[in-house]
């Protein structure tokens, strides 16, 4: 996991944001167990509040289940919900895009544009 | 969320200064005691730990235990004053010995493994210096590893970071980190500092005080939340200031912290907001405690 202290992204954002994109990649299954959040916070040089923070975003978002005394685990992934998961994060990252044209004066045409370009360029480094 | 030590309107008296405090330190966290010098952070320490008997009030400790001078209750606190904690005429091996003598769970490998990895030697090396020859940060991280030695659930370290280096603090900050996780949510650490931006990332609770009051009090990304952090140029100031806890003003800018819930409110009048440091933070609520104070 990669952690940067000095970025305006708050740590437990960056920590949830890391352990999301592996349960929702598939890498963390469900019933995995995460790291205890003290263990977590010794290796990232952080404080405890801050992992358990990450921790419960992501229980508010029911991708993990808190077990008293045991810790925390992934929930198993009903694939619909992660496909509004996945549905959700690409609206939220079109929604930015979409005021920074708004601010830059781009019209909506060339926003596509840009989109199918871009889109064919990933198409093209993924082989 | 459980607390390890519940604080209900302690008091300590002196002639010319009052300690009067409610505060909760919860149960597997490190809890930071913020002021100025003089807030009361080492009256309060001393009050919990029995060096100093209260005056009124009480603490209950781990949920039942109210009676600091009981060794039960005792043995389970490890308590250190970074400054000259051990005469000065000891060494190591004296500090050994002593410790063994007044604690049952005092582990001596343990207390020579860790003088070993500070880099302190043996403490049954003959050629062994006496504390007086000793850096203060190595008499700090003597009085650490005789107290980290003892089995024990709640740490109360008073400044122990104040004469430390950069590197020391950092090894001091892991060493809080590793003991909150060595027995996951059993253990806590109480501690003081006037310095808090080094020990940032290891503060998980802070409270705040002044005059030997608790002026506020939180889980630090709570208080994160709670309050954002201010800037503006100095033509916008006067418009903002009602809307802000602290304020201060040069001829260019202005900044300080203020309630969340006024972020809307201070953009449309041309500031900019963002999330505090727990080091910003700190500023903002000691000095709006300190304008309180002289109202």
């Amino acid at each position: 996991m990669k952690i940067l202290q000095n970025s305006s992204d708050p740590i437990y954002k960056q920590i949830a944001s890391q352990l999301r994109d592996q349960i929702l990649s598939g890498k963390l299954k469900g019933g995995d167990a995460l790291p205890s959040i003290r263990a977590l916070a010794a290796d990232l040089k952080i404080s405890v509040i801050t992992t358990m923070k990450a921790y419960e975003e992501l229980a508010s978002e029911g991708l993990v289940t808190s077990s008293q005394g045991k810790g925390y685990f992934v929930n198993a992934q009903d694939m619909r919900l992660l496909a509004e998961q996945h549905m959700r994060r690409v609206e939220e990252n079109l929604t930015e895009a979409i005021r920074s044209a708004k601010i830059a004066g781009l019209p909506l045409e060339e926003v596509q544009e840009t989109l199918s370009a871009l889109w064919e360029l990933e198409n093209g480094e993924g082989g | 969320m459980e607390n390890a030590v519940e604080i209900k309107a302690l008091t300590k008296k002196y002639k010319d200064f009052t300690l009067d405090v409610s505060a909760v330190i919860p149960k597997g966290f490190a809890t930071a005691l913020i002021g100025a010098n003089g807030a009361g952070k080492t009256t309060l320490i001393d009050t919990l730990c029995g060096v100093t008997a209260k005056s009124g009030g009480r603490a209950v400790y781990f949920g039942d235990m109210t009676d600091i001078d009981d060794d039960a209750l005792r043995s389970r606190i490890g308590y250190c004053s970074a400054a000259d904690f051990f005469p000065l005429d000891w060494k190591l091996k004296t500090i050994a010995e002593c410790m063994a003598i007044g604690y049952d769970n005092f582990d001596r490998a343990r207390f020579a493994g860790l003088c070993e990895k500070w880099g302190l030697g043996s403490p049954d090396d003959k050629k062994q210096k006496n504390m007086m020859k000793m850096s203060d940060g190595n008499r700090v991280r003597a009085a650490l590893a005789a107290v980290l030695a003892r089995d024990t659930d709640l740490l109360v370290l008073d400044e122990p970071a104040s004469s430390l280096d950069p590197l020391a603090r950092d090894q001091l900050c892991e060493m809080f980190r590793d003991y909150l996780a060595a027995k996951d949510g059993e253990r806590t650490i109480l501690f003081s500092t006037h310095n808090i931006a080094d020990m940032e990332f290891a503060t998980d609770y802070a409270i705040f005080m002044a005059h030997g009051k608790v002026v506020e009090q939180g889980f630090v990304e709570d208080l994160k939340e709670k309050y954002i952090l201010v800037h503006g140029d100095a033509q916008d100031g006067a418009k903002a200031k009602p809307l802000m806890l602290s304020y201060s003003v040069n001829s260019t800018s202005f900044e300080g912290i203020a309630p969340a819930e006024n972020a809307a409110n201070l953009e449309a009048v041309g500031a900019v907001t963002e999330r505090p440091t727990l080091q910003q933070l700190s500023v903002g609520i000691l000095r709006k405690a300190e304008e309180d104070a002289g109202k």
